[in-house]
């Protein structure tokens, strides 16, 4: 019974706070002052320069042949395992899961950049 | 994390070679996804780095990768999905880590390659194994 009426009571109290939480949720979307992954992707020249760096720091690859539209397989003599070594070293440096479907397409530093600067999630 | 450790429910059936090798590449990844919890398990911090480790887990790959059955590759990837749940349920202790994944790379197996390198071919097969 006196659980009951707390419920009820409860129900009434909490009303408001719900209220005043929406209110400051659309005030959030509008300004984004509190928003950790900000609106704007990553800079291209920093992805490039990223991106270059990871693969350069790959034990396999020789850092003078590391250029933007180098081909991993082609150009860089990898094998198929080492591609998807190199597809994992991209995503534990920006922070991100790369589905497999996306991964599979990843063939070289032109796709990884793409990829990266047009992924809303980058860190 | 979405891709760590599903217990393998379904034993993989591979009916070819293109299918054993998407589950290498997907056995691959999840080891490579577990790396940071594995690190922070055993305190590999000082020890070893991510890519070090993802290179180490490639090789092993790597030893077998002149394999052309696809059961044989079902059944090496199942011994290589139960080691993987070991260590990341904490079945193992870190020295077993350090010892077959972190040291065994640089110290011991480039020892033995040094000392291989002036024998001949025949007494090579004839340590590696039976048949040659």
């Amino acid at each position: 019974m006196a659980s009951v009426l707390r419920s009820s009571i409860l129900r009434h109290i909490r009303v408001p706070i719900s209220g005043a939480l929406t209110l400051n949720g659309s005030d959030l979307i509008a300004v984004r002052s509190m928003s950790s992954h900000g609106d704007d992707h990553l800079d291209k020249q920093e992805v490039i320069s990223r991106v270059l760096d990871v693969v350069k720091s790959f034990p396999k690859v020789d850092p003078s042949k590391v250029t933007p539209d180098v081909h991993f397989q082609k150009d860089l003599g990898l094998d198929s395992l080492d591609n998807v070594e190199i597809v994992m070293a991209i995503e534990e440096e920006f922070k991100l899961e790369i589905p497999d479907k996306e991964a599979d397409k990843i063939n070289s530093c032109h796709l990884a950049i793409e990829y990266i600067h047009n992924h809303p999630m980058a860190g | 994390m979405a891709s760590t450790l599903k217990y393998v429910r379904v034993p993989p059936n591979s009916a070819n070679m293109e299918e054993a090798r998407k589950r290498v590449f997907e056995f691959f990844k999840t080891a490579c996804r577990s790396i940071p919890t594995i690190m922070d398990i055993y305190i590999l911090d000082d020890v070893a780095k991510p890519s070090q480790l993802r290179s180490t887990v490639a090789s092993e790959i790597r030893k077998n990768a002149h394999v052309t059955d696809p059961k044989v590759i079902d059944m090496l990837l199942i011994k290589a999905t139960e080691e993987l749940s070991n260590i990341v349920e904490h079945a193992k202790q870190r020295h077993h880590i350090i010892g077959q994944y972190v040291v065994g790379r640089q110290g011991l197996t480039q020892d033995l390659g040094i000392k291989d390198q002036g024998n001949s071919n025949f007494l090579n097969s004839f340590y590696s194994g039976n048949y040659f």
